[in-house]
């Protein structure tokens, strides 16, 4: 089965059609888009700094994760509704893009790691920083959340 | 000499050819480029959300400065030399470019109001420093801060697709 009717359909939604034919929405959707992906990066940068013990050595880790996890959630939120919407203003031309596709793997690993390995593992009293777990967690989520934003810059290149 | 003659001779040059011309070394550089600026620009948008008594609210503001503060410089100081790079290379398009002089101009005000809340704000930080909820001065320069860098990301991104 081929995804090319439902890009196509994606492609002549009405929000699609009005985002393009704007001279402004795409520009201001995607300074959201990347407000939402600094915050996302910030938090998960300190987090795995953190998880390194390269940072904030006196505030213990739980105590961090629950402090930043709001943020994480709240800029992926505002990260995926500015992605839908600038994804819909050009959704043919993303079904040709090999860098979206790989955007979009990575995308839903690093999402699956962040809700539950990342989550539990940053939540749990046990978890010791600079221990050899923590790096590989730490350097996985590092890993996957640059991985998205280097394949999505890559969507323009190509 | 203008400016304009500088770019011109800067982007002739034999670097600014040969970075502009490499088909690998602008991709790598630029990669870079953004790299640093996520390091420089995250850790920074922590701190000013700490700024505005919206994140980390249980750390003193003076642990979550110095602690972060030293990454902010480390991918500024990538992003700066990365970004220097690349401008040589195309120093002629940054020069027609409005967006790139409306991001230098951001970046010159994200240095003063880091100065300003150096010589202010910061010299009571003692009194501030383990409240939740922080002086207005401090939002202030947190809410400039983090206003300005995603301009000077939005310029950056607008100039480098035009180029």
């Amino acid at each position: 089965m081929s995804l090319l009717p439902f890009f196509r359909w994606c492609d002549s939604t009405w929000l699609s059609v009005a985002i393009r034919d704007s001279r402004f929405l795409f520009p201001i959707i995607e300074t959201f888009h990347l407000l939402g992906i600094t915050l996302l990066l910030g938090t998960t940068i300190v987090l795995d700094l953190r998880l390194f013990n390269l940072t904030m050595r006196q505030q213990p880790v739980m105590r961090l994760a629950a402090q930043l996890a709001p943020w994480t959630t709240g800029s992926l939120l505002m990260v995926v509704a500015s992605g839908v919407m600038l994804f819909l203003s050009e959704a043919l031309k993303c079904y040709d893009s090999g860098p979206f596709q790989l955007k979009m793997l990575l995308l839903f690993l690093a999402i699956t790691f962040q809700f539950t390995v990342f989550r539990r593992f940053t939540r749990s009293k046990r978890t010791e920083a600079a221990h050899v777990r923590s790096w590989i967690v730490g350097l996985l989520s590092l890993s996957l959340w640059f991985g998205v934003g280097l394949a999505g810059r890559a969507i323009g290149f190509f | 000499m203008s400016l304009y003659t500088i770019c011109e001779w800067l982007q002739n040059t034999e670097w600014g050819t040969g970075i502009r011309e490499s088909t690998l070394l602008f991709p790598i550089i630029e990669t870079s480029h953004v790299l640093g600026l996520a390091l420089s620009v995250g850790t920074v948008a922590i701190l000013d959300l700490r700024l505005l008594g919206l994140g980390l609210k249980r750390e003193p503001v003076s642990q979550v400065m110095g602690q972060l503060l030293p990454w902010s410089l480390a991918g500024f100081a990538m992003m700066f030399i990365t970004g220097i790079l690349l401008f040589w290379s195309q120093a002629l398009k940054a020069y027609d470019s409005v967006f790139f002089r409306i991001k230098m101009v951001m970046l010159i005000l994200t240095a003063i109001n880091a100065l300003v809340f150096q010589f202010t704000v910061y010299r009571s930080m003692a009194d501030w420093d383990q409240a939740p909820v922080t002086p207005f001065r401090a939002r202030l320069t947190g809410a400039i801060s983090l206003l300005l860098w995603i301009g000077v990301i939005a310029a950056g991104r607008t100039m480098a697709y035009r180029f």
